[in-house]
């Protein structure tokens, strides 16, 4: 079974890699898109005096975007803030140690995620039935759901791979 | 026990998991979750705070300011533009005493007057201006010390990420937080290039050096062309928000548009390192946004213990004094930047002391200048100096170890108090602008 099973989480490492990396280069794009669409409503607005409609409702809707599309990749290569001084000291002279800390850390990390995945998954089946929408009437408005439905997906995952963190082999939770 | 209780000793074990290792935001949320759901006895409301934070707090729109400031500091650094001023302000001081070291503090204030990050100057300058003090004779202490005391100023200066942080945790104004950063900002430089004139007639051996005869005076065209850009990228960003022409949203994209065509001239950017630093700004504005999106629960299980309230009470019971809750609060900065980063430092702190700066009829936008600069203090002290380790990542020189760094940087964490302690008695100096 542990050739199995260590095989299993080799292909999901890999599958959560593209997956991440595939977001990201979304989350990216939406950054750019970011820069693009507020100069625009600069100039239309301060030359043209046609203000972009809805911009203030564009920008809420990419912060989410970038926010949640870019943080799976940010876990995966292990850029989360955090202050890992002591976990080098003892990883130096305990590596069994420091990697069995590692280890509970990613675990919990896990549900955490998780908890934030299962939170916010009811929110989406309700905006999805009721097709609720945010904005001004008239003006701009954007469904909830799409918002809704990449939290939940970037959480999952967030879950995922923290979870595969605990089973890697490696010592550290740099992707290898 | 009680929700006071419960809400102190979250509080404990948040920095005791931080310690430790724990992620920041996951150490927040999860103990948020934990002991909102232990004071209420109601795991349904913990669930549903956790998802008011995750699906909304992030939809905030000036939050924009991050990824557009993060973009422009970015790309300003690829173009060069801090190195050329530099280049300049070094022609200006070369007779001086520790004229490369006050080369290196103009420099860096001018740049961070572009960047919102003290990352991006302490590597900056350690590749710049580290090698020519050493070449110049300069004690390698000392050298350092000047790239990682001034590399602070671009967190103060504005764009800084900090001010945009600590503008989220106060609902301040973007805008009203970086006018108030200016003056604070230039002060600081101004006390540095002062320390380095002093230490260069007390104890000239720890400036080393010798007067850099090698500079030829740079002919006006090439000043114009070395400092227009920047000068340009300042006034469209700080001119766009004090007018009120431009929202802080909009002055980011503006500059950061700005400073890409200023790069794309220049012949400075491939399309390569473009969509390298939109991936960092990415990692970057997820990285922060998510330890922002931690603190708002956090914030809301303070409030539900009612521990800032209950803070306020045993203050205003000792009859405690302006300047005894102002010591406390440095302390407690202090105490927490030997181990966290700024941005956290600013999370955790803040909304415990913001009930109690309040009712005492004190800014809230000065109160934001005051934590900016004293959480800052902390990345020039170790253990955990992040300017300190940047700087000796970039360096990559055996003979100068990160002992130097912290020692080198010293002193000039001493005049970031001095000035902190000013900025405290005098708030007029952060709120003459706005």
């Amino acid at each position: 079974m542990p050739a199995v099973f260590h095989s299993l989480v080799a292909w999901l490492t890999h599958a959560t890699r593209y997956l991440a990396t595939a977001a990201n280069v979304v989350g990216t794009l939406v950054v750019l898109a970011l820069v693009v669409m507020v100069n625009y409503d600069i100039v239309a607005r301060g030359i043209f005096n046609q203000p972009f409609r809805g911009a203030y409702e564009v920008v809420q809707f990419s912060m989410v975007l970038i926010v949640f599309l870019q943080l799976p990749d940010v876990i995966r290569v292990d850029r989360l803030t955090r202050s890992d001084g002591l976990l080098f000291l003892i990883g130096d002279k305990f590596p069994r140690a420091a990697a069995t800390l590692r280890r509970v850390i990613n675990t919990g990390s896990a549900v955490i995620m998780a908890l934030i995945a299962v939170a916010i998954f009811p929110e989406f089946l309700d905006m999805w039935e009721t097709q609720d929408f945010f904005g001004v009437p008239g003006i701009f408005t954007a469904p909830w759901w799409p918002i809704k439905l990449t939290i939940f997906c970037s959480a999952t995952l967030c879950t995922l791979i923290f979870t595969l963190k605990v089973f890697s082999k490696s010592g550290s939770d740099k992707p290898t | 026990m009680s929700p006071i209780e419960i809400g102190s000793l979250s509080v404990l074990a948040i920095i005791l998991l931080i310690y430790i290792g724990v992620y920041i935001p996951v150490a927040l949320i999860g103990v948020s979750f934990v002991s909102i759901w232990l004071m209420r006895d109601n795991f349904d409301l913990a669930m549903n705070l956790l998802k008011i934070a995750a699906g909304d707090s992030v939809m905030e729109y000036t939050f924009a300011t991050v990824p557009l400031f993060t973009f422009m500091g970015l790309i300003v650094s690829k173009a060069g533009l801090g190195s050329d001023i530099y280049d300049v302000m070094s022609t200006g001081f070369r007779r001086v005493k520790g004229g490369i070291g006050m080369a290196t503090v103009g420099a860096n204030a001018a740049f961070a007057a572009v960047t919102g990050s003290s990352i991006a100057s302490a590597s900056v300058f350690s590749k710049v201006s580290v090698p020519q003090m050493l070449h110049y004779g300069y004690n390698p202490r000392f050298a350092v010390g000047v790239v990682a005391g001034s590399s602070v100023l671009g967190m103060i200066i504005p764009p800084s990420a900090m001010l945009i942080i600590y503008s989220f945790v106060a609902e301040q104004s973007v805008g009203e937080m970086f006018l108030a950063g200016v003056i604070p900002g230039l002060m600081l430089a101004v006390a540095y290039v002062a320390a380095i004139w002093t230490m260069g007639k007390l104890t000239p051996n720890f400036v080393g050096g010798r007067p850099a005869d090698e500079y030829e005076i740079l002919p006006w065209g090439v000043i114009a062309s070395k400092t227009l850009p920047t000068i340009g990228l300042i006034t469209i960003v700080l001119g766009g928000i004090y007018t009120g022409w431009l929202t802080p949203v909009e002055a980011g994209a503006a500059g950061a548009l700005a400073g890409l065509v200023i790069a794309v001239l220049r012949r400075k950017m491939s399309l390569k390192g473009f969509w390298e630093a939109l991936l960092e700004t990415g990692h970057i504005t997820a990285t922060i946004l998510f330890l922002v999106t931690a603190a708002s629960i956090y914030s809301r299980m303070l409030g539900l213990a009612g521990l800032p309230n209950e803070l306020a009470d045993i203050l205003a019971g000792n009859q405690a004094s302006f300047w005894t809750i102002m010591i406390l609060y440095v302390i407690m900065m202090l105490f927490l930047g030997t181990l966290l980063d700024t941005a956290s430092i600013i999370l955790i702190v803040v909304p415990l002391f913001l009930p109690l700066v309040e009712p005492m009829g004190m800014s809230l936008v000065w109160f934001g200048i005051i934590t900016v600069v004293g959480a800052e203090i902390g990345l020039l002290t170790p253990p955990l100096g992040i300017s300190c380790f940047v700087i000796k990542a970039t360096l990559d020189d055996d003979r100068i170890k990160l002992k130097d760094v912290f020692l080198g940087a010293l002193p000039f964490a001493a005049v970031m108090l001095v000035v902190l302690i000013l900025l405290i008695e005098f708030p007029i100096l952060s709120l003459a602008l706005i």
